[in-house]
């Protein structure tokens, strides 16, 4: 990293900007903005600022629609929307995935084209934290907003989560480093923990590493539940952590006048995926006999929280909502996007502000490569190629004005700073004019002639 | 386009008409004295015309609802139905998504919810969930209980800036009125501690329950605003919380009413919600009792008191409160799901399922009791009926209760018949109560006081220029007796025959026929912007400091309402 | 007696939706109802008889009296005998997910394998599945703490993960291999597990029994040792065997009983040096 020198040469800052990125969702940006771009970002972690300043690197600026030749051809707006409803209007099974980098405004015409045709809508909690949302069905939810951490805590603990590398500003403005008004040392106020197989960079400045074996999640959460009730435990080590260590660990955390559990990735997607979120959660709620505990998800994108706040409640269900027979359901493994790709039922994928093509695993992309897919995104990416239909949308929060969910659900109205380039279109406006057109194009299905009431409602 | 309700029978508690047969006209949304040849005929011939219903009490949009909802599916999955040509689909029985709350609240004739508990930081979110909820108006109250700035500002006992404070944060959050839980408990929940009593203090804030209830209070009517403080308060759902409750309601005798316009349409300092689950008496739940005879001869005596109930209706609910070191107990008790949500310096809120079984014997008392206030509360203006949805019941129960209000047998032979729990008849009074509501009763506990609690003038009623907010049902109340029939009264409350909103039709005979979208009340103070500038100054370092967000992206803005009703309130002497 | 046989023409790469053909809806149609009937693919409708050869023999005069064949591969009809109280459904093929859910009597044979949700939230009649089934066998819907609650599910293969979660009744009976946590959060109820284990059974479990025949990869903390056990006697079932029993799950102060063979868990009596750490591999079903 070498010294870059501040900007100097700038038209005017817009203060308070909320960053795109991750679920930290920093409202504290100021953009300094020249010639209707953002030539610096102050506050923001290098990922956030990044993302904002080189908005315009492998922009989508123009509609195309994949020709007879198989490539991409640039086409005006009216022929881009038009193929794109038609794709919408035919399908019998549509998916429409996504959401999680835009606003809750385009949301709500995205629920509308979803029950007027009866599709699928789900998000990238359906490949990142889609089993702590299960775990916390089936278990509960102990959260807290991150002000509360940085006014109370005295311990954090990260567990498969790198907060160093993927959400950079979490222990400076959140958790570890800032001055709470109980905590007014900072980081001297509080022990850090760190759980993961891997030494990270999160681990590197913790107080303590517990370095348990891949895989060993359950078992380990398990142990301390059960030394909580006061069990001694019978292996000498438990997913490769000693029995001695765990002790040492419950007696801490016990002790804690205010304890976090962060969790990412790490703990969702090992062997037994949501169950290890259901028994940290569970693990959590036999803390705050003790002391006061709770817990948050270190949610990626700066909205999945907000998509899955949003569905709730327009439908009651978080996310993987099947709209197709004209009610809502939601059922894991039959309502979720990898499994009804991989089980090869869609015939239309609408992707919006999200990269199946770089995330999903082969054998949905496969499928992805056989159907529509009508992307609505700002860069090119992996899903570009696959799509038959590109529509540029603009960036929220730079370009465009919206509302988003912190990880923790407080919502951000993320204004906008400059004027998006003049052949973009807000995901709004785009999904609006898909509704619309979808609508001219095909009689709505699955209406029913009369209300029945639900016998278990009335 | 002008409309004329013919030959109905009409109980408008407001105006005192007991069961009159009579025409109602309106025209443009606005009840009118008469109405032109021209107008649309709609005949209701005797059947029952009663303004629409005011909830004074309900729990409906929010970021405790919504992560009921998330955790819940469950429970969504038990109210699906599919979509009609005027409805979305609903989902949900406890926890309804946001258009289900709207939809089933039309159908019962409904036509105004207080949203009770809307945590400032997530106001936002509050709004636009009200934004989705189609076809009843919401004025959400703002909770200032635990609050560090009020409990501070209560500390010093500097009523002028905390009076200057709640203006302003009403304007922040769009709020349109003050909501105490637990005070300085949800605070102490910040520890995993509780206060007990009233006169406890939180740790590190040296202050008590009683004097946050009572600065409270007095900056409430300092300001005028049309509703009182709104509390619940300490110690819900633990046996022998009577004392406590009296205590708190009698710390408020000596408060001085204002005299601004707004405050004068009500008649309470304060209104105490859910008294059900503050009324136990004993000392655990082995040796629990009903307290309802105390707390409803306090009620009687004490006329700067109204109360809502939050009557049990025996169902499988979700229980959602700002109370979360009570729902913790709950959790320990039951051991099913738990959410507890904590908001930094301003509150907490949890959240459990929850089987009332009117097979077991708390259940049951929980019932008898909530029943027994109704009975035993002399004057229907100083209660409501609320299930404070969905911690009790959801509000589609609402009929139910009715019903049970209505007929004495009813109530005598599901006592008699076993189909509640022996204690309803061992350890409360229900059975020898055999006083029975009247449909004017009904329509008082429904609609007319809890508008007149609330300082609304513009509904609840039928006067010339209110809105044209009516609900008819399908009874014929001079040829029928609701005391031997109580499914009849449960079925024609359930499905209104005519809801009509702001002289739109939108349920005809229980079905939706139309929607429209919500709209939102909030407070609006004037004159009083010189103090409220200061106060924010003097909070503004520690609100920058200690709060997560921006202060530019703490306040509701404009894009988040659609539609609002200001509400505004000259203060008195201004 | 009514037979009615489903002849699969084509499997339709987007799944039927079959829950309004079980035996208490159609026990009066004859073959022309069902011409007449088009069954949901996704959003639309399509006419059943595009998918089925239908042949109806015989009358019945309630949902007992009806027989149901599907011939063929069905590995795209879902929900089948979803919500039947009575009759009897058999499946000559491989079914797709939700077969038997939520189902109160009846018996519903499917000789080939099942996906996931198989015997969802039952609370009475039999599912036998000759196959092998994936995830959530006999387990709840998801949030909801109350799963299946009666009637018996008998699997012949291999069970996909967490099966039985939530049981609050009935018999689950895995002739092969089960994958991982089977039996969490389980309240009550019987499962019987023939083959091998890999890790942790019984997570979180309140109450119920489990039986293991075969070799036990991981045991959680949670489960103390109680005793050893010869022919244990269990929900009035005999076991033959010697058995170690466990307690758990502690961790939740749970009263349930594990069951572990002890001839081939000999590795569990001792200290934990002896413990393998390998996961065993269940082939087949997880590569399905």
């Amino acid at each position: 990293m070498s010294y870059e020198p501040p900007i100097t040469d700038y038209d005017e800052i817009v203060e308070n900007c909320t960053c795109a990125f991750c679920g930290c969702n920093c409202d504290d940006l100021d953009y300094l903005v020249k010639d209707g771009h953002v030539v610096a970002v102050r506050h923001a972690c290098r990922l956030g600022a990044s993302k904002i300043m080189e908005d315009m690197d492998q922009r989508l600026i123009v509609p195309m629609v994949r020709g007879a030749n198989g490539e991409l051809e640039e086409v005006d707006w009216d022929t881009a929307l038009d193929t794109a409803a038609e794709y919408i209007a035919k399908s019998v099974r549509p998916v429409f995935y996504g959401w999680s980098e835009t606003s809750t405004e385009c949301m709500k015409e995205g629920i509308e084209l979803g029950e007027y045709i009866g599709a699928v809508l789900d998000n990238q909690a359906t490949i990142c934290h889609g089993p702590s949302l299960q775990a916390v069905q089936n278990a509960g939810y102990p959260i807290q907003t991150l002000g509360e951490v940085k006014n109370r805590a005295d311990m954090i603990v990260y567990s498969g989560s790198n907060a160093m590398n993927s959400h950079p500003r979490h222990m400076g403005r959140y958790s570890v480093f800032p001055r709470g008004y109980f905590r007014q040392r900072g980081r001297f106020d509080r022990t850090v923990v760190t759980m993961d197989p891997k030494f990270s960079d999160t681990a590197k400045m913790s107080d303590k590493w517990i370095g348990f074996e891949q895989n060993g999640d359950y078992g380990f959460y398990n142990a301390i539940r059960a030394v909580l009730k006061g069990k001694k435990l019978t292996q000498n080590v438990v997913s490769g952590i000693p029995a001695e260590d765990i002790y040492e660990l419950v007696e801490e955390m016990k002790n804690a006048e205010f304890g976090v559990l962060f969790f990412g990735l790490g703990l969702t997607h090992t062997l037994s995926k949501q169950r290890n979120i259901d028994i940290a959660i569970k693990m959590v709620m036999d803390l705050n006999r003790f002391s006061k505990w709770g817990l948050t998800p270190m949610r990626g994108h700066f909205n999945v929280n907000g998509f899955n706040i949003f569905m709730a409640y327009e439908t009651g269900f978080a996310f993987g909502v099947d709209f197709s027979r004209g009610y809502t359901r939601y059922m894991l493994g039959e309502t979720n996007t990898i499994d009804l790709l991989v089980r090869k039922e869609p015939d239309c994928f609408l992707v919006i502000a999200a990269d199946p093509g770089a995330h999903f695993p082969n054998g949905a992309n496969q499928h992805l490569a056989d159907i529509p897919v009508i992307q609505i995104d700002i860069h090119w990416g992996p899903s570009t190629e696959l799509a038959d239909v590109v529509l540029p949308g603009s960036f929220i929060g730079v370009e465009c004005a919206g509302t988003s969910y912190r990880m923790d659900g407080v919502p951000i109205y993320m204004k906008k700073a400059i004027d998006k380039p003049e052949t973009c279109r807000d995901d709004e406006w785009i999904v609006r004019e898909l509704k619309e057109r979808v609508m001219k194009l095909r009689e709505e299905p699955n209406v029913a002639p009369k209300y029945v009431p639900n016998p278990a409602a009335e | 386009m002008e409309y004329i309700l013919k030959n109905g029978i009409v109980y408008d508690p407001a105006n005192e008409i007991k069961g009159e047969k009579k025409d109602v006209c309106f025209k443009d949304g606005k009840i009118v004295e008469d109405v032109s040849a021209a107008a649309k005929e709609i005949d209701v011939t005797d059947k029952i015309v009663m303004p629409a219903g005011v909830d004074t009490h309900a729990h409906v949009a929010g970021p405790k609802l919504v992560l009921g909802r998330l955790y819940r599916p469950e429970d969504s999955r038990r109210g699906v139905t599919q979509k009609t040509k005027n409805e979305r689909g609903e989902s949900g029985f406890s926890i309804p998504s946001c258009p289900t709350t709207g939809y089933r609240y039309s159908r019962m004739g409904y036509g105004t919810v207080c949203e009770a508990a809307m945590p400032p930081l997530e106001a936002k979110h509050t709004h636009e969930e009200i934004c989705i909820i189609p076809n009843i108006d919401i004025n959400p109250l703002t909770l200032f209980g635990n609050n560090w700035f009020i409990l501070e500002m209560a500390r010093e006992n500097k009523i002028d800036e905390m009076a200057a404070f709640i203006s302003a944060w009403l304007k922040i959050t769009k709020g349109y009125g003050v909501k105490i839980v637990n005070p300085c408990g949800s605070e102490a929940w910040g520890w995993g501690m509780n206060v007990h009593g009233y006169d406890d203090k939180p740790p590190y804030f040296d202050v008590t329950s009683r004097e946050v209830v009572r600065a409270l209070a007095k900056a409430n009517e300092k300001l005028g605003l049309p509703h009182s403080i709104h509390i619940h308060p300490n110690d819900l759902g633990h046996p022998g919380n009577t004392n406590t409750t009296i205590e708190t309601l009698d710390s408020l005798k000596d408060i001085v009413k204002s005299n601004s316009k707004a405050a004068s349409v009500r008649d309470q300092i304060v209104h105490c919600t859910h008294m059900q689950f503050h009324s136990y008496t004993g000392t655990n739940w082995r040796d629990a009792g009903s307290g309802a005879e105390e707390v409803a001869k306090f009620l009687n005596h004490n006329k700067h008191v109204t109360g809502d109930i939050g009557q049990v209706t025996l169902d499988e609910t979700t229980t959602m409160t700002a109370d979360a070191p009570m729902e913790y107990d709950l959790y320990q008790l039951s051991g099913l799901k738990w959410v507890n949500a904590d908001i930094e310096c301003e509150t907490a809120a949890g959240i459990i399922p929850c089987i009332y079984s009117p097979k077991t014997p708390v259940s049951t008392l929980q019932w008898a009791i909530g029943l027994e206030l109704f009975l035993l509360t002399k004057d229907p203006w100083q209660i409501n009926l609320t299930t404070d949805h969905p911690n009790a019941g959801p509000f589609t129960r609402y009929p139910r209760i009715i019903s049970w209000l209505m007929s004495a047998p009813k109530r005598i032979s599901m006592i008699e018949n076993g189909e509640v729990h022996n204690w309803a008849e061992k350890r409360t009074s229900l059975a020898t109560l055999d006083r029975e509501y009247d449909f004017y009763d009904i329509a008082t506990i429904t609609r007319a006081s809890n508008a007149r609690v609330h300082g609304f003038t513009d509904r609840g009623n039928l006067s010339v220029g209110s809105n044209a907010d009516i609900a008819v049902y399908d009874l014929e109340p001079n040829n029928f007796d609701p005391s031997k029939d109580p499914e009849a009264v449960e079925k024609a409350f359930s499905r209104a025959k005519y809801t009509i909103k702001d002289g739109q039709i939108m349920v005809q005979d229980g079905e939706i026929v139309s929607t429209k979208p919500s709209q939102v009340l909030w407070t609006n103070v004037k004159g009083i912007e010189d103090q409220e500038k200061a106060v924010l100054d003097q909070v503004m370092p520690f609100f920058t400091q200690y709060y997560s967000v921006k202060w530019e992206n703490y306040k509701v803005h404009d894009h988040f309402l659609s539609n609002p009703i200001r509400v505004d309130v000259e203060m008195e002497g201004k | 007696m009514k037979t009615i046989t489903f002849d699969v023409k084509k499997r339709n790469q987007i799944a039927l939706e079959m829950d309004e053909v079980i035996p208490d809806k159609i026990y009066s149609w004859e073959a022309e109802d069902f011409d007449k009937y088009a069954v949901p693919v996704g959003n639309s409708r399509f006419p059943i008889t595009d998918f089925f050869d239908i042949t109806v023999e015989g009358t019945a005069d309630s949902p007992a009296e009806v027989k149901m064949i599907f011939n063929g591969d069905c590995g795209r009809v879902k929900y089948i005998g979803n919500k039947m109280s009575a009759g009897e459904i058999i499946v000559n093929g491989d079914a797709d997910l939700h077969v038997g859910a939520e189902m109160s009597g009846g018996a519903i044979t499917v000789h080939g394998n099942c996906e996931a949700h198989a015997g969802r939230e039952m609370t009475g009649g039999t599912l036998e599945i000759f196959g092998n089934t994936k995830e959530f066998t006999g387990a709840s819907y998801i949030g909801e703490w109350r799963g299946m609650r009666g009637g018996k599910i008998t699997v012949h293969g291999n069970a996909g993960k967490q099966c039985g979660e939530c049981l609050v009744g009935g018999h689950i009976h895995v002739k092969g291999d089960c994958d991982i946590l089977a039996g969490i959060h389980m309240r009550k109820g019987l499962i019987e597990i023939d083959g091998n284990v890999n890790r942790w059974p019984g997570g979180q479990m309140k109450n119920g029994n489990i039986i293991i025949r075969g070799r036990l990869g991981r045991l959680l903390e949670g489960f103390v040792e109680e005793e050893i056990v010869t022919n244990p006697v269990i929900n009035g079932i005999e076991f033959d065997g010697t058995f170690i029993k466990y307690k758990g799950d502690i961790a939740l102060k749970g009263k349930g009983h594990l069951y572990i063979d002890a001839e081939k868990n000999r590795d569990k009596l001792s200290a934990w040096e002896d413990e393998d750490d390998e996961y065993i591999s269940l082939g087949d079903n997880r590569l399905r």
